[in-house]
């Protein structure tokens, strides 16, 4: 009888905070199929017709598309991959000096390494935001991107992965006289695909959410992230209309969505639990 | 130079020639860790020291004037305090409920992992995005929560809107997307945990109680004391609700510390002050951290 009891216990929790998870992002999946008048009378009064896509239109995703709104979506897309393709370069080649090497300084580098990975971004964005207008990269996308590509967590990802690799493939390479360029290029990078997907996941992810960063280093229309472009139309409430903002909130979740849900493995196991070590 | 001398050069040769190599695998990640995360915080103690100078133009030293005057200042008080109360709110409900969730989605039968997808969804939404939905739902006239209250009899709320409730709006905001994503950090500590452990206690009538207290709790640590540690500073530092849902208002009710320090540095471009804000904020994440880890290190022994 006890044993019920608690199941029955578990599941109601379960249920009470499933809904308050689900249901807002529910009811926006549904409404952003239906027309702005009838979201807004499906309203109140509060009934089962709040959650069904009657009557159903594609309107919302039509304004979506023709507006600029899909230009920031392009834009975040390609600053991501642009990220991925110089994170993954510097940040392996930094985990694997710190796995296959010796050499003076090493605890010390890798205290800064940990160390920044420790420090938040918006705790920084002020003091960056006057270090990138030294450096008169305001407005560019030298400014959305440099900053981002060097990452302590990815370096400590690649490092974990690369410790793990026996040493003896690397010394008959030494032997045959391969260049050390050769021996990360040919042997050790293409071995990490694991870390690479996670290290990979972690950039994109952290370029898609960024928020604070691109609203202050870049001002230009033709720059801007997917984040700022919904805050924009979320402030600009009166000229937005209900149904193509929810379109937009969609949109800006499905796509990061998409990347996790087939990665889920490298995602969790990849940077959560390395994350948690460091 | 003597032999022993030239001797020991010859020695180092070698090993510096592969540290040069590995000095060269470092440098543009190094590069980049320094210019745009070290150094920004020791620009942020230097800078908080210099003010700008209207007579010579520039900036000039002035000690800690900057901070003296932001002590003198009402307003950071009051973003101070507003800063604290949310964060002792927000903090331990997220970690609690979050808990709680990650110990009952950690089965292995059919509905749970399904449950368990579905509570990875919110991890598409970013902080901006839940704002963006929960400003529609909390709308004060046409919410889609008010008429759930209304539902229930109970009469619509002014949420963002009063100075009294606009604060726990953002707790809500805060939580519902934190919840989820500090979940699944503890669900992956959880799933560490081997089995054997929890059979083993069964069979000597352990409760389930006892089983939480005395294995999951200490074998949890690690990940616990990371998402403390994260969620205290990712919530110390919380800016995008703010930005989109109450700009530190109604009557500076929501002004949280980090939006003070943004309005100074990119509304009204006083740098000095933002400055000074940043490393006051960032002085008191790092103190509380470090309280956390001591009291949570304490329990260990």
């Amino acid at each position: 009888m006890n044993k019920v009891l608690v199941k029955i216990t578990k599941y109601v929790v379960l249920f009470v905070f499933g809904v308050f998870v689900i249901i807002p992002f529910f009811w926006t999946l549904v409404s952003s199929f239906k027309p702005m008048n009838a979201i807004l009378k499906d309203i109140a009064p509060f009934s089962l017709k709040t959650f069904v896509p009657i009557p159903f239109t594609l309107d919302s995703y039509e304004q979506l598309f023709s507006g600029g709104f899909m230009k920031s979506v392009f834009f975040s897309i390609l600053v991501g991959i642009l990220t991925i393709i110089a994170g993954i370069l510097i940040n392996s080649t930094a985990g694997f000096a710190f796995a296959k090497f010796r050499f003076p300084g090493k605890k010390i580098i890798f205290m800064i390494v940990l160390i920044s990975f420790l420090i938040p971004f918006e705790a920084i964005a002020v003091p960056l935001f006057i270090i990138v207008r030294w450096l008169n990269l305001l407005n560019t996308l030298g400014a959305l991107i440099l900053p981002m590509i060097a990452n302590g967590l990815c370096v400590f990802l690649f490092y974990q992965f690369f410790k793990n690799i026996p040493t003896d493939l690397m010394e008959a390479a030494i032997i045959d006289g391969a260049s050390w360029w050769r021996i990360y290029w040919q042997i050790f990078l293409p071995l990490s695909k694991p870390a690479v997907v996670s290290a990979s996941l972690l950039l994109f992810l952290s370029q898609w959410q960024s928020f604070l960063w691109p609203l202050v280093s870049v001002q230009s229309q033709n720059m801007r992230m997917v984040q700022v472009a919904i805050a924009y139309l979320t402030i600009n409430e009166r000229t937005t209309l209900l149904h193509v903002l929810l379109a937009a909130a969609v949109m800006s979740s499905v796509i990061p969505l998409l990347v996790i849900f087939p990665l889920q493995r490298y995602y969790i196991r990849g940077f959560v639990t390395s994350g948690m070590k460091g | 130079m003597s032999k022993k001398k030239i001797n020991a050069l010859k020695g180092t040769v070698g090993l510096s020639r592969r540290s040069l190599v590995a000095y060269l695998f470092l440098l543009p990640s190094l590069t980049g860790l320094i210019v745009f995360r070290i150094f920004p915080i020791i620009y942020t103690f230097i800078g908080s020291l210099f003010n700008v100078d209207y007579y010579k133009g520039g900036t000039s030293f002035v000690g800690f004037e900057n901070y003296l005057n932001v002590l003198k200042d009402p307003i950071f008080w009051h973003s101070l305090k507003v800063t604290l109360i949310f964060n002792l709110v927000v903090n331990p409900v997220q970690i609690t409920i979050a808990l709680i969730l990650a110990v009952l989605l950690n089965g292995s039968n059919r509905s749970i992992r399904i449950i368990r997808t579905l509570f990875l969804l919110p991890l598409g939404v970013s902080v901006t995005i839940a704002s963006t939905i929960w400003n529609i739902l909390l709308n004060p006239n046409e919410g889609l929560i008010n008429s759930f209250l209304n539902f229930f009899g109970i009469p619509s709320q002014p949420f963002l809107t009063s100075p009294s409730q606009a604060l726990w709006c953002i707790v809500l905001v805060a939580s519902w997307c934190g919840i989820p994503y500090w979940m699944m950090f503890l669900l992956a500590g959880l799933q560490d945990i081997p089995v054997e452990y929890y059979e083993a206690a069964k069979i000597d009538g352990a409760t389930n109680w006892q089983s939480f207290w005395y294995i999951t709790l200490p074998l949890l640590k690690r990940a616990l004391t990371f998402v403390v540690v994260a969620d205290t500073t990712a919530n110390f530092l919380l800016f995008a609700p703010v930005f989109i849902l109450t700009r530190g208002g109604p009557q500076w009710s929501t002004n949280l510390l980090m939006y003070e320090t943004y309005s100074n540095a990119f509304v009204y471009s006083d740098y000095p002050r933002a400055l000074t804000l940043t490393s006051i904020l960032l002085l008191m994440t790092l103190v509380i951290v470090l309280l956390e880890l001591r009291v949570l290190q304490k329990e260990e022994s």
